[in-house]
């Protein structure tokens, strides 16, 4: 299926897919890492079924865009390849680094926010798009670090990269709740600087808090995807909204995953909230 | 100011070896003491790969005790980090690391561990339509040696020198004897699987050899060669039928003059 919904979608796991192909539970959209069924050839082909009924979005784990060291043109090719097969409605991945020379570091690594840096992902977000023959839409990270060399704030370098690249972006609210948490700053007004135009979809997810080792008595929020979507997230949500107007939204649980109906609770909670705001909106 | 290129090396140490105080990178912003979080990132590494790998070898935990292969598979993601970001195809190097943890104490660690990967493997295969007798029987059997077939995605045939397929045996079926003994013998086996499901065939050497050869791409006639080369009674004929009607074979390929009637297309 090629046109999105805006019913919120879910973020399908392989311990989920073969309860997913039998039961077809209603669901606005899907989203897999296609990392996990590019080495499976069974689990491609449940989802190559699957994306008769259902839009499917494709959100990368491994393209790496802050890679200094470049880009695997190889995984890139895989990635367009499967995307021709399931034909996605969206594509996206972060901004992170995960990937050293030919070293596949299994995690989204923070970036600098630098003139160096913004030239690098730059290229490298330009090689993706041209390479998927596609839009490529970049997510906001969660922080648990930044770096004292940086020149920008995060939404400066994602306006800068939307221009020099018009890549459209992933605005990962509960991120920004975990990043402002960490970080110290205010959700509310990154949400303000964040560039609404380019804004393609919207992720929620849950996080985990735990002792800051590196601050004593405090608490550092962990982008777990452990748990249910957490009231700040909830709210901020609501705020989001209203300034980027209805956006695709998915929920994302990889980590302790819930049973297939109460994921798409959370997905029909995200769905109410969306409709009552549009409701406003239309008031 | 390090480069971009600089400060991903540091961090890349810091996060694979898991040493996270003496490799931080200076400079860095996040609480009273930020290269304390950079635990956070070395721990999401570690602890994601150790589970991928748990996942993928439970017959080996059930062999060794999980704490022991837990304990095996932290050391292996420090030591030898993913070469691509398709996790599901890492760990095919854990087998040999865990044979020179564990080999004196379980000298056929390697071989079992080394069967439930390619078990693993092959379950996630997806079974294309195999080639019947008929199809076979359009080829100019002048043009049969030089033919080389295409086997079906889901097969590995694995030389062990213990028999460890009866090992797995036991796992798979919660069967836990009073005694069990493994003898060293040589075990020639074929691990066939598609869609979650697998079988270990156990074969004699020379059908072993002949399914091998063709399965690396070898023709038919070398393969028989091969095959005689290690059992002088292997019957090339009757291996060739067994293929066939095992629905192993998914093409052949014999150029474009092999078929008794070339001129009909
Ligand atoms: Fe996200």
């Amino acid at each position: 299926m090629t046109s999105i919904s805006h019913h919120p979608g879910v973020g399908l796991r392989l311990p989920h897919l073969a309860e997913m192909v039998v039961t077809r539970p209603t669901a606005g959209w899907l989203e897999v890492h296609p990392e996990n069924f590019l080495a499976n050839p069974h689990a491609a082909e449940l989802l190559t079924e699957l994306s008769a009924h259902y839009p499917i979005s494709l959100h990368t784990v491994g393209i790496s865009v802050g890679s200094a060291t470049g880009i695997d043109c190889l995984h890139l090719k895989r990635i367009r390849d499967f995307a021709d097969r399931i034909n996605p409605i969206l594509v996206s991945g972060h901004l992170a680094w995960s990937a050293y020379k030919n070293e596949y570091i299994n995690d989204l690594l923070p970036l600098p926010y630098t003139e160096e840096a913004l030239r690098i992902v730059s290229a490298h977000v330009n090689q993706v798009q041209d390479g998927l023959g596609r839009p490529y839409l970049i997510e906001n990270p969660a922080s648990y670090l930044g770096f004292q060399s940086s020149t920008m704030r995060e939404t400066d370098f994602l306006s800068e990269l939307v221009q020099r690249t018009a890549c459209q972006l992933l605005c990962d609210v509960s991120n920004v709740v975990v990043s402002a948490h960490n970080m110290d700053f205010d959700p509310y007004q990154y949400i303000d600087d964040f560039p609404a135009g380019a804004v393609r979809e919207v992720h929620l997810g849950g996080y985990t808090p735990e002792a800051d080792e590196a601050t004593p008595s405090a608490e550092l929020w962990i982008d777990t995807h452990a748990a249910p979507i957490a009231e700040p997230s909830w709210d901020l949500y609501v705020y989001a909204l209203r300034r980027f107007g209805p956006r695709p939204t998915l929920i994302e649980w990889d980590n302790q995953l819930p049973s297939l109906p109460a994921l798409m609770n959370e997905a029909a909670y995200a769905n109410k909230i969306a409709l009552e705001v549009g409701h406003a909106f239309a008031r | 100011m390090p480069s971009l290129a600089e400060l991903q090396q540091q961090f890349r140490e810091a996060v694979i070896t898991g040493e996270v105080q003496r490799a931080a990178p200076a400079a860095l912003i996040g609480g009273h003491e930020p290269s304390k979080r950079l635990a956070v990132h070395a721990r999401n590494y570690e602890t994601s790969l150790v589970e991928a790998l748990l996942v993928k070898f439970p017959a080996t935990g059930w062999l060794i005790g999980t704490p022991f292969l837990r304990e095996a598979a932290r050391r292996f993601v420090h030591e030898h980090p993913p070469q691509g970001p398709c996790i599901a195809e890492y760990g095919a190097g854990f087998p040999n690391f865990l044979s020179n943890l564990v080999r004196a104490r379980l000298p056929y660690i390697r071989d079992f561990s080394e069967l439930e990967w390619h078990v693993g493997q092959v379950a996630i295969a997806v079974n294309s339509p195999s080639v019947n007798a008929g199809e076979f029987s359009t080829i100019d059997a002048a043009r049969l040696p030089d033919t080389t077939l295409k086997l079906q995605p889901g097969l590995r045939y694995l030389d062990l020198e213990w028999p460890v397929d009866d090992l797995l045996k036991l796992y798979l079926t919660e069967t836990v004897p009073d005694q069990f003994e493994l003898t060293r013998a040589r075990a020639w086996i074929e691990v066939r699987g598609a869609r979650g499901e697998f079988h270990l065939n156990r074969l004699d050497r020379g059908e072993f050899t002949f399914r091998k050869s063709i399965s690396h791409g070898r023709s038919i006639g070398d393969a028989a060669e091969h095959a005689l080369d290690v059992n002088s009674k292997f019957d090339p004929g009757q291996a060739l039928a067994g293929l066939i009607a095992a629905g192993l074979i998914t093409a052949i390929n014999c150029g474009r003059l092999c078929t008794k009637n070339p001129g009909r297309s």
